[in-house]
Order: structure tokens, then C-alpha cells, then sequence
């Protein structure tokens, strides 16, 4: 009873869980850390020679798609990772919202490209800071709550545009479409966009406040922390994040529907847990994000490169998300 | 009326209360002069119960015990694969591949959450996505038609006029999770695992194998709902089922079920799966309205979800507090002295 007492796990839906942990044995955690950088530095080497042993992904080609589709979807996961992050696993709906923003940008692009982005970038911030809102003051459940947006948005888009596709409505989105210096202007975008985040996560108040709420929700109170706002900036921003990634493709594509992000929601997460964010909130980094997206964008098109089918990709994705998820427990120790 | 006031702050009460008046409202708001209340517009509510309801029943026995398995819409579609794909010969060989993949997933999931201490969330993601995956692999990406065409009238024979063997097997299957919940040990122990785990273990529950045996059911049970759904269609594919975990959640919560653990019925549950039922049959008939049922069911959803929600509880309470001290201040001859 004793033991089972000790091992016992609460697991606590509408708060993030306390690291209240009975310190295991210093070496036994030292171990455990070795393991997993052990296990990583393995499984990336793996990797690279996997990759570099792969006929024609070292072609211009193909390290162009590469890299235009890590940036689309990219994105999306940089706005997952301050979800995540800040202790509420993920949203849903984070690919609906891309997909409406990028229907808002296309229908308003008569006014002029900055004036589209910024009716696309405020659609974001009120789709998902609502939701952030419910989620940070209210305390309901962030996946519950993005279902039910994930609802609404679908119904109301299906509502507001009839079921029809979208079509720029203007032009301007060459400079999005193009390419500087041989390298696509998305990938420019996406670079700019994880140092941004990185430096938001990492330099700014806000950034340490979430990191300190997705850890410990009751300390982050307790030491003075509002931590409703703070719930509602990281929705903040993963609205822009999901925005950006929605313009992207809509000038990529120069129309939109409600299909466009569909399951960026299910990619954005994988990406952010291969990267080695914690579920659990508390800890991550928008970078690890980037390498995460690199990492299943590579599986996938060599798996393509070598004759594999689109079917197979899934199941392997979905399998190294299933594996990353039980490795961090492994590296997570037991917790009391 | 008393009892109708009783009736209504009883929480077990609710989902009935919606369900009546999602009822009552089609019924009034009706421009068309549809018939909701004949033969046919029963019989596809039933159906389409028989569709959602298993899967919900599903997610909402995970929502009980304070886990939440988002993995019941992998688990639909990718029995309902491997039940086609198996069954060419005998349905019943089919039926049991499927569902016996979706009740040993679902037990290998809850024994990874238990070993493992991860959060449900994370590991049913996980297998989530490799369930996707793994229906993609044996589909090869294709609807695949089922060849046992008798199968499919025989699932949707009807029975009794508004029943198929379909929505008989879901009642049937929500009758017997009913029964255990309010009549047996493990319901008694199912509930405390939700309520308060640490309590239910020191009182001698084995919450890990309550965990474990809650995650089979769920698997099995959205699996089951999904191969009878193939069988139905006499194919299955794998995409277009997945999208089954809005309204099972809404369905859910809806039904009376806490996020919180502990709280929420079978019986509630069948409930909260009849109102989206009703509400997409409803709108169907009238016409042109079906964009609206996901509008009604998010929102829905969301102002249950809302309402539910921790901090909610808390500012009402606050209020009330606030409320009853300001009335026994004015009363009490000594803020009465302070105030002069």
C-alpha cells in the first residue's frame, strides 16, 4: 500500500501539475539525463544518415519543398508551442482559425496587402484570445474549449461564405509568393517568425510568465502573477502565429476554404512535442519547435524519396509522436 | 411545480432538460409545417445515435475517471477498416477483429498511462495519430467497399418501426454500462477513481486497473460504433470519420459529464447524444439549416464547458458569499453602530 501510496499519480485535467517531486536519487536522475540526450543524439544521427543515404534529397528541388512546407506548417506550431507551453496541451481548432484567417486576408485584399494582413491578424487575435480568455480566467478545459471553437468556426464559416471557396480578392501577394536570393520569401517568414517567438518566450515577461504558469499554475498565483492574462497573451499569440501561417498559404495558393489547415492542429502538435516541448506545460522552446518540424519534414519526404507511400508517412509520424510522448516520461523520472 | 424547481437544481437533470428543449423549440419554431414526431424522423434519430453514440459513451467514461481519450475517433474508423478488411467471409470474424482491436488498443493505452504516469491526453494523441496512420496503411488512402452487401440491410433492418439492429445493439450496449455504473462494485469504484483518486486507493480501489479496464471499454465500445457504422455503409474509409470527436465531447458534456471526474451517468450520457441527434434531424428537415447544427453545437458546448469551469464556480461563490454578508452587515446592530 506504502508503495502504491508513493507511486500514486494525480492527474489533474483543469490545473497543470504541481512538480511537487519527491527527489529521486541524484544519480539515478543523472543517469536518466544521460540517457535521453544519449537517446536523442542516436535517434538524430540516425536521422542524418538516413537522409543523406537517400537518393535525391540533396537536390534543389526537393530541399525547396522541404523547406515551403516546414514554413507553412511551421508556423502554425510555433502558436501551438506558446499553447503547450503555457499548460493546456493544445487547441484544436488552431488550423480552422488559420484556415479562416486565410479567407479574411484573400476577401479583403482590396485593401491593399499590409491592410489584408492586419484584417486576417485581427480575425486571429479575437478567434483565439476568446478562447484564451475562457481558458485563463474561467479556468475551463483548453482542449474542451477549442472543440467548441473548433465548432463554431466551422459552422460559421460554412455560414458566412455559403460553403464556397474564397478568391483574392486584389493582388499584391507576389512578394509572398516569391523568392529572394533563391530562397523562398514563406521560409524568410518563418525564420523571422521563431526568432521573434524565441525572443518573446525567452527575453519578455510575458514569455517567463507562461513558462512559470504552464509549470505551476498555483505558484504563478501565489507569487502575484495574472494568470488569466497570461493564459490569454499565449492564445494571443498563437493567433498570430496561426494567422501568418494562413497568409502564407493563401497568397501561396491565392484561394482558401475551411480545408486549407485542416490537421496543421494534429501536425503543429507533433512537431512541438518531437521538438521535446513538454506536454505538461512549463518547459520548451520555440527553436526545439523548428527542429521538430524539420525532423517530421524530413521523415516524410524521404520515406516519399524512397518509394514509400503517402499512407505509410502517416503511420510513421504518427508512431514517432507516440514514441517521443512515452520517451519523455522515461525522461521525466517517477514523480511522486 | 415544487418538483419541477427540485428537478431542476438536481444536475442529473439537465441533459433531459436540454433534450426537451431542443424538442419543444423544433416543435414551435417549425415554418414548414415538418412532421418531426412520424415514423421516419424517429427512426433517423435513432440512426444516427446508433452513429455518435457509442463513441461519446466512449469519451465520456474516460471524462468520468478524469482522463480523456482522444483517440475514440482513430479507434471509429480504424475498426471500422480492419472489420471490412477481415470480414469478407464472416461478418462476425470481422466484427470481432475490429472490436477486439479497439478494446486491446484501448487497454494498451490506459496500461501506458498507468506504467508510464503520462497524461491520457498526450498517449491518446499519440495513438490518435498512429491510428490514423495504421487505417491509412490498410486502406491504402481508398474508401474500400464492403462485399457482404446482406450485411447492411440486415444491420439497418428496422425493429419496432423506429429501431434499427444497429441503435438496438447502442441502447443495449448503453443499458448494460448503465447498469454496471449504478448497480456494481465497479461502478462504485469507477466513480471514486473519478472523484478523488488518492481516496479511492487508500480505500482499497486499484485505480490502475479501474484506469486500464475504463480505457478497453472506451476502445472497444468506439470501435464497436465504428465497424457497425462500416457495415452499415457497406464500406469504410479512412478519412471523413475522424472528425466524430466534436460532437461525441459535446455529446459528453452535454450528457452531464465533469472534466472534473466523478460526475456524470451512462443514462445522461444517451441523453446529451438524442439532443444533437434530434437537433441535426430537426435541422435537416427544416431545410437549409444544417450549417447551424455546428453552430448550436459549439456553442452549446462552449457555454456548458464555461459554465462548469472551475473559476466560474469559484466567482459565484464569491458572490454569493459577498451577497449573504452584505444582508447579515445591514441586519446586525453593530455595522448598524458603524455606520453612524
Amino acid at each position: 500500500m506504502n508503495e502504491a501510496l508513493r507511486n500514486r499519480k494525480i492527474y489533474p485535467v483543469d490545473s497543470p501539475p504541481g512538480r511537487t517531486a519527491l527527489a529521486p536519487s541524484r544519480w539515478a536522475a543523472d543517469f536518466r539525463r544521460t540517457m535521453m540526450i544519449f537517446v536523442r543524439v542516436v535517434a538524430i544521427a540516425a536521422l542524418v544518415i538516413w537522409a543523406l543515404t537517400t537518393n535525391g534529397l540533396l537536390t534543389r528541388i526537393s530541399l525547396l519543398s522541404l523547406l515551403t512546407s516546414v514554413s507553412f506548417i511551421g508556423c502554425t506550431a510555433i502558436g501551438m508551442t506558446f499553447i503547450t507551453i503555457s499548460g493546456n496541451i493544445m487547441s484544436l481548432s488552431l488550423g480552422a482559425t488559420g484556415s479562416v484567417c486565410a479567407m479574411v486576408f484573400l476577401a479583403a485584399l482590396d485593401l491593399g496587402l499590409p491592410g489584408a494582413i492586419i484584417c486576417a491578424m485581427l480575425a486571429g487575435i479575437a478567434i483565439s484570445g476568446l478562447q484564451g480568455f475562457i481558458v485563463g480566467y474561467l479556468k475551463a478545459n483548453g482542449i474542451l474549449i477549442s472543440i467548441a471553437a473548433l465548432a463554431l468556426i466551422l459552422g460559421t464559416a460554412d455560414v458566412v461564405t455559403g460553403s464556397e471557396r474564397i478568391y483574392a480578392a486584389g493582388t499584391g501577394t507576389e512578394i509572398l509568393k516569391g523568392s529572394f536570393a533563391g530562397v523562398p520569401v514563406v521560409a524568410f517568414a518563418f525564420v523571422a517568425c521563431l526568432a521573434i517567438a524565441q525572443v518573446v518566450l525567452s527575453f519578455t515577461v510575458a514569455g517567463r510568465a507562461m513558462l512559470m504558469v504552464g509549470s505551476n499554475w498555483r505558484a504563478a498565483e501565489v507569487m502575484g502573477l495574472h494568470n488569466g492574462v497570461i493564459v490569454t497573451v499565449a492564445y494571443v499569440f498563437a493567433g498570430v502565429f496561426a494567422t501568418i501561417s494562413g497568409v502564407l498559404l493563401a497568397a501561396r495558393y491565392g484561394s482558401a476554404d475551411m480545408d486549407l489547415g485542416g490537421g496543421y492542429d494534429y501536425g503543429a502538435i507533433s512537431a512541438v512535442l518531437v521538438g521535446g516541448t513538454s506536454i505538461h506545460g512549463g518547459s520548451g522552446s520555440i527553436l526545439q519547435t523548428g527542429l521538430g518540424c524539420v525532423v517530421i519534414a524530413l521523415v516524410q519526404s524521404t520515406l516519399l524519396l524512397r518509394g514509400y507511400s503517402q499512407e505509410m508517412q502517416y503511420l510513421i509520424t504518427g508512431l514517432i509522436v507516440l514514441g517521443v510522448i512515452l520517451l519523455q516520461s522515461a525522461g521525466k523520472g517517477r514523480r511522486a | 411545480m415544487k418538483a419541477l424547481s427540485m428537478a431542476l437544481r438536481r444536475p442529473q437533470a439537465r441533459p433531459f432538460l436540454i433534450l426537451a428543449a431542443v424538442i419543444l423549440i423544433l416543435g414551435l419554431f417549425n415554418p414548414h409545417k415538418v412532421s418531426y414526431f412520424s415514423v421516419a424522423s424517429v427512426f433517423s434519430v435513432t440512426q444516427s445515435f446508433a452513429t455518435l453514440g457509442l463513441v461519446a459513451l466512449g469519451l465520456g467514461m474516460t471524462m468520468i475517471i478524469r482522463e480523456f481519450d482522444l483517440s475514440v475517433g482513430g479507434m471509429f474508423s480504424c475498426a471500422g477498416c480492419i472489420a471490412v478488411l477481415t470480414g469478407g467471409r464472416s461478418p462476425w470474424f470481422g466484427l470481432l477483429c475490429g472490436v477486439g482491436a479497439g478494446a486491446l488498443g484501448g487497454a494498451l493505452q490506459g496500461w501506458l498511462i498507468t506504467r508510464l504516469r503520462l497524461t491520457s491526453v498526450a498517449v491518446t494523441l499519440g495513438g490518435l495519430l498512429t491510428l490514423q496512420g495504421l487505417s491509412y496503411v490498410l486502406t491504402g488512402g481508398n474508401s474500400i467497399p464492403y462485399p457482404n452487401l446482406g450485411v447492411a440491410l440486415a444491420v439497418n433492418a428496422p425493429v419496432l418501426g423506429i429501431l434499427s439492429v444497429r441503435s438496438v445493439v447502442a441502447f443495449g450496449i448503453f443499458l448494460i454500462v448503465g447498469l454496471v455504473m449504478a448497480y456494481s462494485r465497479l461502478g462504485v469504484e469507477v466513480m471514486a477513481t473519478g472523484g478523488d483518486r488518492r481516496a479511492a486507493m487508500v480505500a482499497g480501489v486499484n485505480t490502475d486497473r479501474v484506469v486500464v479496464a475504463v480505457f478497453a471499454l472506451s476502445g472497444g465500445v468506439s470501435a464497436l460504433g465504428g465497424v457497425l457504422l462500416s457495415f452499415g455503409l457497406d464500406a469504410a474509409s479512412p478519412i471523413g470519420l475522424a472528425d466524430v470527436l466534436v460532437p461525441a465531447a459535446a455529446a459528453a458534456i452535454i450528457g452531464g459529464v465533469s472534466l472534473g471526474g466523478g460526475v456524470g451517468r451512462p443514462l445522461g450520457m444517451a441523453a446529451g447524444v438524442l439532443v444533437l441527434a434530434v437537433l441535426q434531424s430537426g435541422l435537416d428537415a427544416i431545410g437549409g439549416a444544417h450549417q447551424f447544427h455546428d453552430i448550436i453545437t459549439g456553442g452549446l458546448l462552449l457555454t456548458i464547458a464555461a459554465l462548469d469551469a472551475p473559476g466560474v464556480a469559484r466567482f459565484v461563490s464569491a458572490w454569493r458569499m459577498a451577497v449573504s454578508e452584505s444582508r447579515t452587515h445591514t441586519r446586525s446592530p453593530a455595522s448598524a453602530f458603524n455606520r453612524k
